[in-house]
């Protein structure tokens, strides 16, 4: 056993007298009265145990409170953490605490920013007192969760290089690991682990090659595009603790839409990668997106699960890409077990030996236009899924569209984005609930608008969701019947959580500026 | 008089417009639909590149392909306040959304002149779009160029004795000439970022206009509804080429008054059916505008029968339908209709 490894125990095991702070073992339990991580806990499952709200009584769920958030912040995509009866969540340069309770803010802090994308930002970390959130312009800030001071600030990545922070970091024993967003530019993508003291690295893990001879350089046609082949890890990871493995998911390789001059796989962009969370070293990867043309990162979440696989337990991880394709890994070594489409697609032609899709060469940005399905938006997105272990059933919010790709950049040798996808149509928004033995849909359920709401399931048979058109809805997990719905205003714009305090069940939503709180009364 | 009277016109026009501009356009009004609208999705107090209308409204298409949810009105709205806030915030400079605030702006006519200088000193090595080659460094990847702003970077590196391809010494240059190019070369940069303003559509006019018409009158079944010598009739003159093809593949996305437009018919028991302009249609209700300008919204039950009437609906099914070449083909075809 390493020291640290021994040194992450005894913290473990330390009492904790009168902290605020989050106790480390909650990070290896399920969520009941904490959701102590961005997917309640590691498995990104955002499953809760929780069972008081169910699909008998919903219906009675009532409104607690709600918060706007103050500021102006745009719309809350972050996951809030709830811990000792504390929200903590976060918006582009925004964090804040607010009590589970009533609604009611407790502090506020404001970043003051030196630029960046301002599109969203994913959420908090938290270990024992200290807060740790991304902001755009390329900063990794540590807060007392007391009172929301700064504790320190440490640049992560060059805003110069087009480079932003918006994911919500995640702690792993003594390690506190970021990603970086922006593929405006032509950069190389990276997961860094830090020390959750001091703000100092740790270790840094490229997503793509930096050098001839290093793994994946067989993928690319010359150091020079390699180093520059994009990749950017804007998805928070899931980790397994039993096996000590971290599962990060990469994005699309640059150039993006012209492509010529990075002919190969691109290793290790739109991948699943398993690193060790300690060293930052690559265990397995698998791609989800071999030579991706159409932006279609694999940053999705890698959902982690103990099931039977063909009659025998198994350790697995899911991924609804982007793509369009649903895929079952062996998490211990990445082998492939399952590779089929959730949506109707038309970009590849089968799958290989590997379970990777094959794209098409014709579905590929052309000068004068390809139609392409899933469009750029992609098949899903960033809004989390869920897995119930109860139904057995992996839930995402799917669209099925069209769009033409062009390549803008008739260039040889194209840089940066170099064409886009424009126009078509939507044709199907909806909620798959997939059998993940077999990829088969086992019930859909159509919208007619779609949202980019996230999802949580309950041990109360019931999957928390949000409509194109400003509800947020419980459905019956099992047969997929809508049991619950509240208009908000706006439609829910991050993941609901669940999280029970005196005794009470609550589930609570963001839903544009507005976080909405609903509980089941006890009495 | 006769030589007046067009200055009058257009006097009495410009007033007229501006008038009507100014009664029309209230900032807070603009913002609040700004928030109400794109606020759902991006934070909305961050500066963003200047853009032309065009390419506004463009974006905003896109962003309704995506979700995006107003009236045509707000969305005018929206379009004629990016614009507005856009030119003041970065002064007509090009620059983008991503990167610094404080990044370089870089000045159309300073780089206009430093594209000369380029030419004459630069371009052998570097490239004609600063990517490099065998002789000179990429710049456009530079971390030196990325780093730099207004020559802070560049020029004293520059000053160190670099060589220029006339093979005069780099003091033959001014300072004036140093700034130029250095306009000149992050203009390269922000050209290379998505969005970027030079980025437009290449040769779309690839396909067989016989196979086009083939299709147009057969397989595609657009006869259905359309007619070349009716409501197509010289479409190829009414829009340019790229705006064409995606006119042919989501018309849904066009605007304009008299655009055609989905409606719903509601169906309650024992009462007339009621069509209109969806204002709400969801799981839970249902709500119209009639043709005049009513409100009427119900609570979706099996009592109450919903039938959307949708333009569109045979367009999109020749989303799953068409390939590449019959899009190309259609395109060539209705092109030819001027």
């Amino acid at each position: 056993m390493t020291t640290r490894r021994f040194a992450f125990i005894l913290a473990l095991a330390a009492p904790l007298f009168g902290q605020v702070g989050l106790d480390p073992a909650k990070l290896l339990e399920q969520p009941t009265d904490t959701w102590p991580t961005y997917h309640g806990d590691y498995s990104g499952r955002r499953f809760s145990t929780l069972k008081q709200i169910n699909s008998s009584n919903v219906r009675t769920m009532t409104l607690a409170w709600m918060y706007h958030a103050s500021g102006n912040p745009g719309s809350i995509k972050a996951t809030p953490l709830e811990i000792n009866g504390i929200l903590y969540f976060a918006a582009p340069d925004h964090v804040w605490a607010v009590d589970a309770r009533n609604g009611r803010e407790i502090w506020t802090f404001k970043w003051t920013s030196k630029g960046g994308t301002h599109i969203g930002n994913r959420g908090v970390a938290v270990f024992h007192d200290w807060l740790y959130v991304e902001t755009p312009d390329c900063h990794l800030v540590s807060l007392n969760i007391k009172d929301g001071s700064q504790r320190w600030a440490v640049p992560i990545c060059d805003l110069d290089q087009f480079y932003y922070g918006s994911l919500a970091p995640t702690v792993v024993h003594d390690v506190l690991i970021t990603g970086v967003s922006g593929d405006d530019l032509d950069r190389p993508g990276y997961v860094s682990g830090y020390n959750l003291e001091t703000g100092a690295m740790k270790w840094r893990f490229y997503t793509v090659p930096q050098k001839k001879g290093d793994p994946g350089s067989e993928t690319w046609p010359n150091e020079e595009m390699m180093k520059h082949g994009g990749g950017m890890t804007w998805q928070p990871p899931t980790y397994d603790p039993a096996l000590n493995l971290l599962y990060i998911t990469t994005g699309n390789p640059q150039p993006v839409i012209a492509h010529k001059n990075r002919e190969g796989a691109n290793l290790f962009t739109a991948c699943v990668v398993a690193l060790n969370p300690d060293t930052g070293k690559m265990q397995w990867y698998f791609q989800a997106s071999p030579h991706d043309t159409h932006d279609w990162d694999a940053t999705q979440v890698p959902v982690l699960f103990d099931a039977d696989w063909e009659g025998q337990p198994r350790k697995m991880l899911a991924l609804a890409a982007r793509n369009g394709y649903f895929f079952v890994l062996d998490r211990a070594t990445g082998k492939n077990l399952l590779s089929t489409p959730y949506v109707k697609v038309n970009w590849a032609k089968g799958v290989d030996k590997n379970g990777s899709p094959i794209p098409d060469p014709a579905k590929m940005p052309q000068l004068d236009g390809s139609l392409v399905s899933p469009n750029q938006g992609g098949a899903t997105n960033w809004p989390p899924p869920t897995f119930s272990p109860q139904t057995g059933l992996f839930y995402v919010n799917a669209s099925r569209a069209y769009s033409v790709y062009y390549v803008f950049d008739p260039d040889a040798n194209p840089m940066g984005w170099g064409g886009i996808d424009e126009g078509g149509a939507t044709l199907e928004t909806m909620i798959e609930a997939i059998d993940y033995r077999t990829g088969k849909i086992r019930w859909v359920h159509p919208w007619q608008t779609g949202s980019r709401a996230g999802l949580m399931s309950t041990a109360g048979n019931l999957l928390f969701a949000g409509d194109g058109s400003n509800n947020v809805i419980a459905l019956d997990a099992t047969t997929g019947a809508i049991l619950w719905h509240a208009g908000l205003g706006s439609s829910v714009s991050n993941g609901p959580i669940s999280y029970e305090l005196d005794g009470e069940q609550y589930v609570v939503v963001g839903a544009g500026e507005t976080l909405w709180a609903f509980v089941m009364r006890s009495k | 008089m006769q030589r007046l009277a067009p200055f009058l016109l257009l006097f009495a026009l410009f007033v007229g417009a501006a008038s009507a501009h100014a009664q029309e356009y209230n900032p807070e009004t603009a913002y609040s639909t700004f928030r109400k609208v794109c606020g759902v999705c991006h934070a909305t107090d961050f500066s963003m590149p200047p853009r032309s209308k065009d390419q506004w409204t463009q974006t905003i298409q896109k962003m309704q392909g995506l979700g995006a949810k107003g009236s045509p009105d707000e969305f005018a709205l929206i379009i004629e306040y990016l614009m507005r806030r856009e030119g003041s915030v970065k002064g007509g400079g090009r620059g983008v959304q991503a990167g610094s605030a404080d990044k370089h702006l870089v000045d159309f006519a300073a780089a206009e002149r430093g594209r000369k200088v380029w030419a004459a000193e630069c371009i052998n090595c570097h490239g004609t779009q600063a990517r490099g080659g065998p002789q000179g460094a990429n710049l456009v990847r530079s971390e030196m160029v990325l780093h730099d702003r207004y020559g802070s970077e560049i020029i004293p590196y520059l000053k160190k004795g670099h060589p220029l391809q006339s093979g005069h010494p780099i003091s033959s240059l001014t300072g004036e000439n140093l700034s130029d190019v250095v306009h000149f070369i992050h203009e390269q940069v922000y050209d290379t970022l998505r969005g970027s303003p030079i980025f437009h559509q290449q040769d779309l006019l690839t396909g067989d206009a016989k196979a086009g018409a083939a299709f147009f009158n057969g397989a595609g079944g657009c006869t259905a509804c359309h007619s070349v010598t009716g409501d197509l009739a010289k479409i190829g003159a009414k829009y340019d080429v790229p705006a064409l093809e995606l006119r042919i593949v989501s018309p849904r996305n066009a605007r304009g008054p008299n655009r055609p437009r989905v409606t719903i018919t509601v169906t309650a028991a024992g009462a007339p059916p009621v069509t209109g302009y969806p204002a709400a249609f969801d799981d839970f209700t249902v709500a119209l505008r009639d043709a005049q300008g009513v409100y009427h919204s119900w609570a979706r039950t099996p009592d109450v029968k919903v039938v959307k009437n949708d333009p569109f609906a045979a367009h999109d099914a020749l989303l799953d339908k068409y390939t590449d070449k019959d899009m190309h083909d259609l395109l060539a075809y209705l092109v030819t209709l001027k």
